[in-house]
């Protein structure tokens, strides 16, 4: 019987009782005071003045304005880094090149830049001051305090998510199955569509649901991009940030709520998808054994 | 030391896994537990070891009650499977745990740790692996660390679960002969579980043969082997063939030969080794009538497979002499007569 | 060996190609333009904008207040992971799923949250302001928003490696004659250490850069509660762009080192836990 996963730990491998409670005890109460009580006092501020002005704030036009911009945000930057995720892997993960770790390295990068760093850096190309901002203003295209930069801002944040998912999952899995379907007479495409994507659907899904979570949650980088102009370059964050300044309480966090619920329904699908993933894993290594 | 096995029951859920054990392992022997897997050999040497408990039962070690002993103090040295070699530890440090894991009071010196290290990594013949590490170790080597480590704490039973199960043939062949020897130099009271009968019979001074959570014979290996005590350590150990008859006053038969069947029973099963049935071309009134259908060469014997009128294929063991001198081949006509045989009530 | 090993598989060429573009575009050129526009700065001015005193206090601050946040929950994250694969309770599983909060909460509602709940007037912040605690507007706000943004990191690297853990290690140990306490100091942890740093580091990363959540809980007092992203705002909002450029670069090369770390450490965990190509 030996590394039997889940089965009874004996005697031995565990603690008494009393420490088991006492460790549990405190893990809970580090996780209520700083996981559960800012998250239920998010709702708990937005209604604190009843219902009336909770959907009062979401109504207001520069709420909803908010609202479809940072919808328009993601919508455009998460489908560019699923594509560009799907790409990067199966170049990394399907083939054998110099220089692979190296590029796996840069793929990481936006995520150890600072937020406000990766704002900054299109302010320095596309802005007034910038490589390219006379030639812009002469041509009247404005980038910088404008949606464009907005998105490119959260095109920035969210690059890593898909692929560093799919990068691992197909390197697991290997291209027999791919080769199999060559031999057998599929395209490239076909073979893509038809062999590949089915097997990746999960770990695809689960890069998308979080960086959706941060396209529609980005602040710090959007912050410096977005000139913060109310009904035309603020995103639900941004929205939030200035109700808040404005000591309007209520509407900040009914808008912040939408943005909880977003937390929560993201949480949600991430474990949907967790589980649907181990359930086709283990499926998988059932038909293997048959 | 000796250990006593008294009763000793274990669930899981609704699956018994130990039912009513009673064992007396005596002081110095080296004692196999055998068995299928699932059949409570393992459940068994934990629970001696401390590592599980019973639901019911005792273990007493040399005569004194062990059941609530924890298995720090228990002092058993526990040989496992896949080793449990620590990984982020040398091999020289995997030995000396034991020693630096005791009390400030009883804890050696360190030069007196380096001795005893470096005494026991002789004995096992790696004492140049010393400052490696698991992952650099081959399997055969892990497992011989393994059992350095368990003898560091001068233990007063060596329990050994599959010391070999994870070995390719040619290893695991060399290593339970050198387990023997180790044993005959240390005469420490030892108990491993197999689920190999040929390493069972090879190595041990006693076998335990279980089913089912249940013990089905105890004794040395010529006793479990010429004398099976139930059908199955019969079928456990080696292959056999099956022949079911009525009984007749007493008596079964196969083909014409007689056995005398166990009283009070009007059916009875008859367990014939390969080895034990005689072939020959002339037919006569106490011979099975057949036909060989496969010869299959298996280095110093040779098996027939014999297809017979009524049950099962019969298969017949030769040895390479007898085979080539009687030119046996497919499609020839034969007639079987076992030498001997054990009857049991079907 | 060639550049790239012979495949049969189709579409390397197109998706590396596509790959390295849209690598330059999204991320290689912008970065590259803060590193050129840095290197048009004067050293002595590039050394002023990075070490006048108020930046300088920002460095410690985000710092110092980045380690702690770090070691809380290098602590709370172990016995996090702990608790979560060794034990059982109610509502284990959603415990389980609320560990990644913050990475789904976006940082500026949990910068609200904390603020508004650590305020003097706040629902818990006026029980600490009995006792004389105050953590909103405060540098004790920056490392409770740090720890908030940063606290799925530990749990989620030690995690997998306490679950993969064999029971038979412990046991071996137990039989030897160690004791819990000296079984979980002598060979739980050594085994979990690489995992354990590489939580530490990455949340340490992600709490030097972060911003949105820490700016309304802060106070934002200067030289007290100022983090570093904060004063490449200020720079920028005063039309500094140089200033703002020097800064951003310190805080890129931290990042870039800090990347280089937690790749040695994947590297040595991978290695430590025995797994060979």
């Amino acid at each position: 019987m030996s590394g039997t996963q889940n089965a009874p730990r004996s005697i031995v491998t565990t603690e008494s009782a009393p420490v088991r409670w006492l460790l549990t005890g405190i893990a809970l109460l580090f996780v209520a005071l700083f996981l559960v009580i800012p998250l239920v006092s998010v709702f708990a501020e937005a209604f604190k003045q009843g219902w009336r002005l909770y959907l009062a704030a979401l109504v207001e036009p520069d709420a909803w304005s908010a609202i479809k911009l940072t919808l328009l945000t993601a919508v455009i930057a998460v489908p560019l880094n699923l594509v560009f995720g799907v790409a990067a892997a199966w170049a990394i993960a399907k083939f054998d090149f110099k220089g692979k770790s190296f590029l796996i390295t840069l793929i990481d990068l936006p995520f150890s830049v600072s937020p406000v760093v990766a704002g900054l850096i299109y302010v320095l190309l596309f802005g007034a001051q910038g490589w390219w901002g006379p030639w812009l203003a002469e041509h009247d295209i404005k980038i910088i305090f404008a949606v464009p930069g907005i998105v490119l801002a959260t095109v920035f944040v969210t690059f890593p998510f898909v692929a560093r998912e799919l990068i691992p999952l197909m390197e697991a899995q290997g291209s027999e199955e791919e080769q199999a379907a060559l031999v057998l007479g599929a395209s490239g495409w076909q073979t893509f569509w038809r062999v590949t994507l089915p097997n990746i659907k999960w770990g695809l899904l689960y890069g998308v649901i979080l960086a959706n979570a941060r396209a529609m949650g980005e602040f710090g980088a959007v912050s410096v991009v977005s000139g913060h102009i109310r009904g035309m370059t603020n995103t639900i964050p941004l929205h939030v940030e200035i109700l808040y300044n404005e000591y309007n309480f209520v509407a900040a966090f009914a808008c912040a709520s939408i943005l909880a619920l977003l937390a929560l329904v993201t949480l949600a699908a991430k474990s949907y998808v967790e589980w649907a993933a181990a359930r086709q894993a283990a499926e998988d290594r059932r038909h293997a054994v048959e | 030391m000796s250990i006593e096995v008294k009763n000793i029951n274990k669930r899981f859920g609704d699956f018994v896994a130990l039912d009513n054990i009673n064992l007396d392992i005596q002081t110095g022997e080296l004692l196999a537990l055998l068995g299928p897997s699932g059949c409570g050999k393992t459940t068994l040497l934990r629970i001696v070891a401390g590592l599980e408990t019973a639901d019911q039962g005792s273990i007493l070690f040399h005569g004194e009650d062990a059941t609530d002993t924890h298995v720090r103090e228990r002092q058993v040295g526990f040989v496992f499977q896949h080793y449990a070699l620590f990984r982020h530890m040398t091999v020289f440090e995997n030995v000396a745990f034991g020693l630096r894991v005791r009390p400030k009071h009883t804890r050696p010196t360190e030069a007196a740790i380096k001795q005893k290290v470096h005494a026991l990594l002789e004995l096992v013949q790696l004492d140049w692996l010393a400052d490696r590490y698991p992952a650099q170790l081959s399997g055969g080597q892990r497992q011989r660390i393994a059992l350095a480590r368990a003898l560091a704490v001068e233990p007063r039973v060596l329990l050994l679960d599959e010391p070999f199960g994870a070995l390719d043939t040619q290893v695991r062949k060399e290593l339970r002969r050198w387990l023997r020897r180790l044993h005959d130099e240390m005469h420490i009271t030892s108990v491993f579980v197999t689920h190999d009968q040929e390493e069972a019979l090879e190595v041990a001074d006693r076998v335990v043969v279980m089913n089912k959570g249940r013990i089905e014979q105890t004794g040395t290996p010529e006793q479990v082997y010429d004398q099976p005590a139930t059908p199955f350590v019969y079928q456990f150990l080696g292959d056999v063939n099956l022949f079911h008859s009525r009984v007749h006053e007493g008596w079964a038969e196969v083909g014409g030969t007689r056995f005398a069947a166990p009283e009070a029973s009007d059916k009875a099963v008859i367990y014939v080794r390969p080895h034990e049935i005689d072939i020959q071309r002339v037919a006569t009134d106490t011979a099975l009538a057949g036909v060989i259908t496969h010869v299959r060469l298996l280095g110093a014997t040779v098996r027939l497979e014999v297809n017979v009128a009524a049950g099962d294929p019969v298969e017949v063991e030769l040895t390479r002499e007898r085979y080539v001198e009687g030119r046996w081949s497919v499609g020839e006509a034969v007639w079987l007569s076992p030498r001997e045989a054990r009857v049991y009530a079907g | 060996m060639a550049f790239k090993q012979h495949s049969v598989l189709p579409g390397f060429g197109l998706s590396l190609g596509f790959t390295l573009l849209y690598l330059s575009l999204i991320v290689l050129l912008p970065l590259s333009a803060l590193v050129v526009k840095a290197g048009h700065m004067e050293w002595s001015a590039f050394w002023h904008a990075i070490s006048e005193p108020r930046v300088l206090a920002s460095y410690r601050v985000t710092f110092g207040a980045s380690l702690i946040a770090a070691v809380i929950n290098l602590l709370f994250g172990l016995l996090l992971a702990w608790v979560l694969v060794r034990y059982s309770f109610p509502g284990k599983r959603i415990v389980d799923a609320l560990v990644d909060l913050p990475f789904a909460l976006p940082t500026a509602v949990a910068g609200i949250a904390l603020a508004t709940l650590y305020a003097p007037n706040g629902s818990v912040g006026q029980y600490l302001d009995l006792v004389g605690i105050k953590v909103a507007f405060t540098p004790l706000g920056i490392v409770f928003a740090l720890t908030f943004i940063t606290l799925p990191f530990v749990v989620r690297t030690v995690q997998p490696v306490l679950q993969d853990l064999e029971v038979e290690l412990e046991e071996a140990a137990a039989s030897l004659g160690a004791t819990r306490w000296q079984i979980f100091l002598r060979v739980i942890l050594p085994t979990l250490l690489p995992a354990l740093l590489t939580g530490f580091a990455l949340a340490f990363a992600r709490a030097i850069g972060e911003y949105g959540s820490v700016i309304f809980i802060a106070g934002n007092m200067p030289f007290v509660s100022e983090i570093t992203p904060l004063m490449i705002i200020s720079k920028l909002e005063q039309y500094d762009y140089l200033g703002a450029t020097a800064i951003a670069l310190v805080m890129l090369v931290v990042s870039f080192a800090m990347l280089l770390v937690i790749n040695g450490l994947q590297w040595w965990s991978a290695k430590r836990l025995g797994r060979r190509k």
